[in-house]
């Protein structure tokens, strides 16, 4: 048997690819710069699209190839490509300007990616060893990081332009976590998720170009008028 | 074909979306949304004929399925477009008059920003129907964010800072609350995966699921159904997910508010009723019963200290709609027939009742050109009798004050309570509800009431007033008559959502 049959080998793979998305969004939490940080969403994107490929051809679930190439063609190339630009473009000041230190920030994010293990094994089904979770249950602990410490990204950026790309990552957590669950979802639901992050991020792109020009800043913690 | 209607009613939206679009002038944008949300309405009621008739209707292999449920927030999205397109008319020929569009600091072109109006509209009405028409609850999903997307910038229409802040805030707190409601969607299809299997098309459909419900893996649905509450309950308004909602309520134009308000606060509890037959057919229903109640009671509770010491109108029917979520929800938690049936009869009266109420704070907001109680000085019913009477009564409708029917499905929901021995919750319910009545009242009062304070009579246009003698006499109405297809449409939606088969 070619070790590209064995599902040890896609097991490992996966668990590596699932391991490096993980060490790229803390990297993002330590990151300073806009622009990287745009790029290692690229980057993690790509290999979320590497991870929805092997289990696609592991498990022979066709419709996941599918998936992985919007994710590839959107999440890895598009969607950083306009956002670069957005940034070139209104000249917004390079630097994040975080509310918690660099430091504190990957120490709550190492926290976070313990949670996440955590609440994993709750999902964890022994029993049904045919069930999609046994190929990925690394997986599934990485995608619940993702999403937490998405969250935590948002709460703790001030930059209008930050939150846009916290709540992709948000996202890039839930697709994670579909695929390793359930092989994704049903193909057309997974059509209209990407059709709706393509929307909104055309609309939040606006959005926050609007509020560049009106407030002289990003920082959201100046959208503070309407109280009451 | 009866199915047909489903793509008419879904194609009217869009259609009427691209036309205006495509228009050059403001009488011809009018008269495509006015007509195109009439003709809908019409179909919408065949549609509720349809399913009345025979128990539920589906196209596309299950694809769009509309059963009594489906039918009653499909009826009430297209009326509360309906009368909300018609005041549209009137209110922003109004602001065109007055330049208050020249205010906008981008200083687009006035015929751009009605052309936005008019054609972003019918694209959020389709999503709304879409929400409702969905047998497959993903895409069900993607609706309702769709819904989130094509209401963005009808919030920053006016171009104000302060609407882009509110903008801001309903885009990214909706954003965020939609995305634990995707995940809440992958648990359910997760914990219904061994049981339906893998389809890549029907996989998540509603009308599957529910057949199969009790042996979903239930560690998995709780979470997921926590995360649905949570999810749709911020697109909802649910406190503590609730902050966006007063400022998007303000700053939003009030056709586009009216229709937050009443339409997809239904679209949202639509979602949320879903979810919880599901669930309660997996875990039984004690454990969403409380989960209901206590966000219900919360978000009942947050209302009523804004209510009290609230500074704007506008502001005041935004917590107000807070109150009424959480009725709704409390009514759902409270569950058995009469809880369920209270709620969508309460959500049936709410979507009357509260286009009229933004449409008479929009009629005055027009008129003395600000939201805030104390720049008005009261007397209102001397210069404005039609629109502040009208005020006055929708207050007491919607407080619940007796010959109104919204008191009839507080009344269902509260006797749900009793009935379960629930005396706590049902309790605490009546005492926030009538905090909430004397807070809003007595603004609404010193509003309108008070010694003729000499303002010249209002200019309102026949297209501002008629909306609202329409809604005044439908509300005066139902509180003594409810049409008896009407009722039975919503006693079948009733069992739906309590899960009777």
């Amino acid at each position: 048997m070619h070790f590209y049959q064995d599902p040890q080998f896609g097991n490992r793979m996966l668990t590596l690819m699932a391991a490096f998305v993980l060490v790229l969004q803390i990297a993002m939490v330590g990151q300073r710069w806009l622009i990287t940080n745009i790029r290692i969403f690229a980057a993690q994107s790509f290999l979320l699209a590497g991870i929805a490929n092997t289990i696609a051809y592991f498990n022979h679930a066709p419709h996941l190839y599918i998936a992985a190439f919007l994710t590839l063609a959107l999440k890895a190339v598009l969607l950083p490509f306009l956002l670069e630009r957005m940034v070139k473009k209104i000249d917004i000041g390079q630097e994040i300007a975080p509310l918690i230190n660099v430091p504190l920030s990957l120490l709550i994010s190492g926290g976070l990616t313990t949670v996440g293990y955590v609440v994993a094994q709750s999902f964890h089904r022994p029993a049904e060893a045919a069930s999609p979770a046994s190929l990925g249950h690394n997986t599934l602990a990485v995608a619940i990081s993702l999403f937490l410490i998405g969250f935590y990204m948002m709460i703790s950026r001030r930059k209008a332009f930050m939150q846009v790309l916290a709540l992709l990552c948000l996202e890039n957590g839930l697709f994670l976590a579909a695929i390793s669950l359930t092989y994704g979802m049903p193909l057309i639901v997974e059509l209209g998720v990407f059709f709706d992050l393509l929307v909104a991020v055309m609309v939040l792109g606006i959005l926050v170009y609007r509020i560049q020009e009106t407030f002289d800043s990003m920082d959201v913690s100046r959208l503070s008028r309407l109280r009451g | 074909m009866p199915g047909m209607v489903l793509f008419i009613i879904l194609a009217i939206p869009l259609a009427a979306g691209a036309l205006s679009f495509a228009a050059r002038k403001r009488p011809a944008m009018e008269a495509i949304n006015v007509t195109a949300f009439a003709v809908l309405f019409l179909f919408t009621i065949v549609l509720a004929a349809e399913v009345l008739r025979a128990g539920s209707i589906s196209v596309l292999n299950d694809f769009l399925y509309a059963d009594a449920l489906s039918a009653l927030v499909v009826v009430l999205t297209a009326f509360v477009a309906l009368v909300c397109s018609i005041y549209a008319v009137g209110y922003f020929r109004h602001d065109e008059r007055n330049h208050v569009f020249e205010e906008d600091v981008l200083g687009s072109v006035t015929i751009a920003k009605l052309r936005k109006y008019y054609s972003l509209t019918p694209l959020f009405v389709f999503a709304l129907l879409m929400v409702a028409l969905a047998n497959n609850l993903g895409v069900m999903w993607v609706a309702i964010e769709a819904t989130t997307l094509t209401t963005v910038f009808l919030i920053t229409f006016y171009g104000r800072a302060t609407s882009l802040e509110a903008a801001w805030k309903y885009a990214m707190i909706g954003g965020v609350g939609l995305s634990l409601a995707l995940f809440g969607t992958i648990l359910t299809y997760y914990s219904a995966y061994p049981i339906v299997g893998t389809d890549s098309v029907a996989g998540l459909n509603w009308s599957v699921l529910v057949k199969n419900a009790a042996q979903f893996d239930k560690t998995s649905m709780r979470i997921a159904f926590i995360l649905i509450l949570l999810g749709y309950g911020t697109k909802a308004g649910i406190a503590p997910m609730h902050t966006w909602k007063p400022d998007a309520y303000s700053e939003a134009p009030v056709p586009v508010a009216a229709m937050l308000a009443a339409a997809v606060l239904n679209c949202a509890l639509y979602g949320l009723i879903r979810f919880n037959v599901l669930a309660a057919k997996c875990l039984g229903p004690q454990f969403g019963s409380q989960l209901l109640i206590f966000f219900g009671l919360l978000s009942i509770g947050v209302a009523v200290p804004f209510v009290l010491v609230q500074r704007s109108f506008r502001r005041l029917l935004a917590y107000s709609s807070i109150d009424h979520g959480g009725i709704m929800i409390l009514g759902l938690g409270f569950g058995g027939a009469f809880g369920a049936l209270g709620m969508l009869l309460h959500m049936t009266f709410h979507s009357v009742t509260k286009p009229l109420l933004f449409f008479c704070a929009g009629n005055i907001q027009q008129h003395l050109k600000t939201d805030l109680f104390r720049r008005t000085n009261g007397g209102l019913i001397y210069s404005m009798p039609v629109s502040a009477s009208m005020f006055l009564m929708g207050t007491l409708a919607v407080t619940g004050t007796a010959p109104f029917s919204m008191f009839q499905s507080e009344f269902a929901i509260l006797r749900a309570g009793f009935d379960r021995a629930l005396f706590v919750p049902a309790t605490l319910c009546v005492a926030l509800l009538a905090a909430i009545f004397t807070g809003f009242l007595g603004h609404i009062v010193k509003l309108v009431l008070g010694a003729d304070r000499g303002l010249p009579p209002a200019q309102v246009c026949r297209w501002k007033k008629y909306p609202l003698v329409g809604l005044g006499t439908l509300i005066v109405i139902l509180g003594f008559w409810l049409p008896s297809p009407v009722f039975q449409l919503i006693r079948n939606a009733a069992r739906i959502a309590a899960g009777e088969p």
